[in-house]
């Protein structure tokens, strides 16, 4: 079922969480966008963060992947605290952030952004592995490995954008508005993707707007509205949960 | 037939000085492709070199291109200094910050070199300086031919650079995004500095090749800041290939300019061009 946090479940979920956040405040400037939001996720899970537009999805996997920092609460990854710890590092230690509108380098070839997704120093051991890896999923990109990134289409972008997140060699694989203006078809490759990269034993935290779609995929989920977690839980029971349904179902 | 024969020795010195032009562009280029920042100093950094190889010359009889050896690791330390504790700083202000801090720097190298070396017009005068080829009808000096094959030189090292090194690549991403630059691990304060440095290298290259060309004395940074300028104008930013057309256009327009209109179409032809380019493709021939 899903529920609303307690701090008791709070604590039963946290064992053996990869990820741990702890009630973390997040601001711009002056403004407050995430208000004591507590969240985590275990290793293997898919785990997926829905809400509105501007409910704080994105500034919550920035403050993950460190591009932001909280005023207050604390950030775990693998026992380690990466609370204040700068994005350039925390991709070595194992979160590869891919963010919303792909965001690739436009003037570099497919091949030099994926390349480039393996700039950490472990990674680079690794590169021509995880390469391997990223044409078996998308095949396509090992044929327009020389074309520049900005002559793809909206998918294909997507694809490398994933890719590139993959050749960092993450535990974790942050993803934010993954099928935002891609058609149906694209998005269910993408998602069979996904489930391929978690058969693989990386974890995944995923953010949507598409909330429907989402929570058909992902193991667990959190619903987040104007910068608080409201609900949380099993992901197909939160399909059901009649809050759920009212606010972006319509039914 | 007389009239091609003519604009031979104009065209060909045109082109090779155009190769020096490029030299002294590229690491303005570079700074501002990466940084955002215009390196208002560099053409006193160009001079600067030319300067140290002056001194070279004279205490110890060193030959200039022998000079490069030790200049390029002076000069590239000497940037990521700067970068680290002027610029940086300036930077996480404003961009005005860090274009203050650089003008800063250019009057700072001016008067010191006017201090150490004098207001007096210098040059890196070898045994060289005077040999010249005959091809044709046409004689080329020794200098603009290095000239030339530096530029060629230098744009093949920097472009392997960028393209085929980890730093290079996260160079060449930062410049493009430097918020994703950093979720890829990339530290850009660590690819500023190192950005910056080798601008630095690149101005002391140009200063060698810039003081066996032509004389020079502690102002002559900003009549080279502003070839600069022209140079990347016209072949738009980020592209070395732009760099290298703008520099050719440009050393072109020099001595077409003055081989039709005199020494006034010299000045005039170059900047002509820029203001042309600049009506028509503002962001460069080659440009993005």
């Amino acid at each position: 079922m899903a529920q609303n946090i307690t701090p008791r479940n709070f604590i039963e979920m946290s064992e053996n969480a990869l990820l741990q956040i702890n009630s973390i405040n997040v601001f711009y400037g002056s403004l407050q966008v995430l208000w004591e939001v507590s969240l985590d996720v275990k290793s293997g899970e898919m785990v997926a963060i829905a809400g509105a537009n501007g409910a704080g999805k994105t500034t919550l996997l920035k403050t993950i992947s460190g591009v932001l920092h909280p005023a207050k609460g604390r950030i775990e990854f693998a026992g380690t605290d990466i609370t204040n710890t700068n994005a350039y590092d925390i991709v070595e230690q194992g979160i590869s952030h891919v963010p919303e509108g792909r965001r690739l380098f436009p003037e570099m070839t497919v091949l030099q952004n994926l390349f480039i997704g393996s700039y950490n120093r472990k990674a680079r051991e690794k590169r021509d592995e995880n390469l391997a890896r990223v044409y078996e999923l998308f095949p396509i990109l090992k044929e327009r490995k020389n074309q520049l990134a900005k002559t793809l289409s909206g998918g294909q972008q997507q694809m490398v954008a994933i890719g590139r997140g993959l050749m960092a060699n993450p535990r974790v694989l942050i993803i934010d508005e993954m099928s935002l203006g891609l058609s149906p078809l694209i998005v269910n490759e993408l998602f069979r993707a996904l489930k391929d990269i978690k058969a693989r034993g990386i974890t995944i935290l995923l953010v949507e707007q598409n909330v429907w779609r989402t929570l058909h995929e992902a193991d667990r989920a959190y619903v987040i509205e104007t910068g608080r977690i409201v609900l949380q839980g099993n992901a197909h029971d939160l399909i059901e949960e009649e809050e759920v349904r009212n606010a972006y179902f319509g039914t | 037939m007389k009239l091609l024969s003519d604009l031979a020795s104009p065209i060909v010195i045109g082109i090779l000085m155009g190769g020096l032009y490029v030299v002294i562009a590229l690491g303005l280029s570079l700074v501002f492709g990466v940084m955002k920042v215009i390196n208002v100093a560099h053409g006193d950094m160009v001079i600067l070199g030319s300067y140290l190889a002056f001194s070279a010359i004279t205490m110890w009889g060193l030959n200039p291109l022998l000079w490069l050896l030790p200049s390029l690791p002076i000069f590239f330390i000497l940037g990521i200094l700067i970068e680290k504790y002027l610029l940086h700083r300036a930077a996480k202000m404003s961009a005005d910050a860090a274009l203050i801090i650089a003008f800063g720097l250019s009057l700072i190298v001016q008067n010191a070199s006017q201090r150490i070396w004098t207001p007096q017009t210098r040059s890196l005068f070898t045994t060289y300086s005077m040999t010249t080829f005959k091809i044709g009808n046409i004689y080329i000096p020794l200098v603009y031919l290095l000239d030339f094959f530096a530029a060629l030189l230098v744009m093949a090292a920097v472009h392997q650079f960028l393209k085929r090194t980890y730093l290079g690549q996260a160079i060449t991403a930062a410049s493009q995004d430097r918020q994703t630059a950093e979720l890829m691990g990339i530290n850009p304060s660590r690819v500023y500095q190192i950005a910056f440095g080798i601008s630095m290298a690149l101005a002391s290259i140009a200063g060698i090749f810039y003081g066996l060309t032509f004389p020079f004395n502690p102002q002559s940074g900003n009549p080279n800041l502003i070839i600069a300028f022209g140079v990347i104008i016209l072949g738009g930013l980020g592209s070395i290939g732009g760099t290298f057309i703008g520099g050719m256009i440009f050393g072109l327009s020099q001595t077409l300019g003055g081989h039709f209109l005199g020494p006034t179409g010299q000045q005039l032809v170059p900047f002509l061009m820029v203001l042309i380019v600049l009506t028509i493709r503002p962001q460069g021939l080659f440009g993005r």
